[in-house]
């Protein structure tokens, strides 16, 4: 992690190493780097610091820096709000419904020309996209009583677009395949 | 298809995993045991690399198998193969987008391009300060300029005017898409391949030749490393060819990858890679990368 360094100011001791922590940053400046800005004198203008990698209080503000990607979701009996994990792995299926990176549902609601349109997009679908919007059509249409169903495939970005809000509808479906 | 290839996986990489266990224990010692001994010996005798991945932090979202690719040597012109290795499926197997693809390569065209197409107004064209003849009693048309656009030889309206710039910023997940859909295209048509390190034996020119010959390695090449700095003979043998370029892989991009028909990636910058782009695929402010660009950020 590029943060667990600590910072002690005037410390007259290890020398050594400091003398090579500061040769390892006086060889030559990257414009990546802090010190190829004009502003930045030479390091020797500025008081001593000695760098420490790894001290042991460090877990103690680790703990508090948020995570730096999404973790995996931990693994209970039952979760109370009502989100649970994926199971199917669309082998039985033909097709498969990937989660979002934050271990959601993919089904979004789009709604165009104020409101006056609204279309539920269910996205990251691979594997037989068509056999999927056979299957969530009929769903739709069990719902509306039996009227059909305007629907749209992009088979190669792997979204279906249902016309309608049937968000709440479509994922509980999902979530009840496994997906 | 997805049941074959889901099996694969299945079967496949748990005993490609232990193998590959016992062999990198089995190099350690190894290495621990003969690491005075002369380099080339050992060189020979090494077992096979092949190295796994770890995927317990970000599990594939693809359903794609994760796909393995052989890693080449590159000290010598016949082909070895050195080890084997395991690609993340949502970097190496993704969906090729090429739609994606085609944005990032007009993005990449565009950004950089300023427009020095340029005309004069009736203002900026020499001369038309007076009136070309009275308003009323000649018969003729009222006109009170000859650089009037009516005019022959008359100033431009909404002309082009220079400098144009055409910059703008892709969306920042569609730039990340086009670079994991690329590698897919890339590996899938058989034009990536992974080479061990870019150490090569002299600084000639013809060894590269020889090497891309006998490896069937497109007309052009990309070279990729991790770090910007190349070991001396491959940029002394490189540097007169304009058809073998080297890149760091913090420069890798659409564009050039497209450019170059194959693409050479070091071990080390394929992991690299990986991890880069799983991490902005994953990460969790990913919000912060979506606002809109300004000129005047770091």
């Amino acid at each position: 992690m590029a943060g667990s360094t600590k910072v002690i100011l005037n410390i007259p001791r290890l020398t050594g190493l400091k003398q090579f922590m500061r040769s390892l940053h006086t060889d030559y400046a990257r414009l990546s780097s802090f010190r190829s800005s004009s502003e930045v004198k030479p390091l020797e203008q500025y008081p001593e610091v000695e760098v420490l990698h790894n001290p042991p209080e460090w877990k103690y503000v680790e703990r508090l820096l948020p995570p730096r990607t999404v973790p995996q979701p931990v693994e209970k009996s039952e979760y109370p709000s009502g989100w649970q994990p994926q199971t199917a792995n669309g082998e039985e299926s033909g097709y498969f419904v990937a989660r979002t990176k934050n271990h959601m549902v993919p089904v979004y609601l789009n709604t165009r020309f104020r409101g006056q349109r609204r279309l539920t997009i269910v996205r990251y679908i691979q594997g037989d996209i068509w056999a999927l919007e056979r299957d969530l059509r009929q769903v739709v249409e069990q719902a509306r009583n039996g009227k059909l169903c305007a629907t749209r495939v992009n088979e190669l970005s792997g979204q279906i677009h249902i016309h309608g809000d049937y968000v709440d509808l479509l994922r509980e479906h999902l979530k009840s395949k496994g997906f | 298809m997805l049941k074959f290839l889901n099996k694969t996986r299945q079967l496949l990489y748990p005993n490609v995993r232990n193998l590959s266990h016992s062999l990198t224990a089995c190099q350690s010692n190894a290495a621990s045991e003969s690491t005075t001994s002369v380099g080339k010996e050992t060189l020979a005798s090494k077992p096979a690399l092949i190295l796994p991945q770890n995927y317990a932090d970000h599990a594939p979202v693809n359903r794609n198998s994760a796909r393995q690719a052989w890693i080449e040597n590159v000290d010598a012109v016949a082909e070895r193969k050195v080890g084997l290795m395991e690609l993340h499926p949502d970097v190496f197997a993704a969906q090729p987008r090429v739609d994606v693809i085609q944005e990032n390569i007009e993005w990449q065209r565009k950004y950089r391009y300023v427009s020095m197409a340029h005309t004069k107004t009736r203002a900026e064209v020499r001369g038309g300060g007076r009136k070309p003849w009275p308003q009323k009693g000649m018969g003729r048309a009222r006109h009170g300029s000859i650089r009037s656009p009516l005019f022959k030889g008359g100033g431009i309206i909404h002309g082009p005017r220079s400098p144009t710039s055409h910059f703008y910023m892709l969306p920042f997940y569609k730039r990340v898409m086009g670079l994991t859909s690329t590698l897919s295209v890339k590996l899938a048509q058989d034009d990536l391949h992974i080479i061990e390190n870019v150490e090569i034996p002299t600084r000639d020119a013809q060894f590269i030749r020889d090497l891309i010959k006998e490896r069937n390695w497109g007309p052009s090449v990309l070279i990729v490393d991790k770090h910007d700095i190349f070991p001396e003979n491959i940029c002394y043998a490189t540097d007169l060819m304009g058809y073998v370029n080297l890149m760091p892989a913090f420069g890798l991009n659409v564009y050039s990858m497209l450019k170059h028909d194959t693409l050479v990636l070091t071990v080390e910058a394929v992991k690299h890679l990986e991890e880069r782009l799983l991490y902005q695929l994953h990460r969790n402010d990913a919000a912060s990368k979506q606002n809109k660009f300004k000129l005047d950020q770091v």
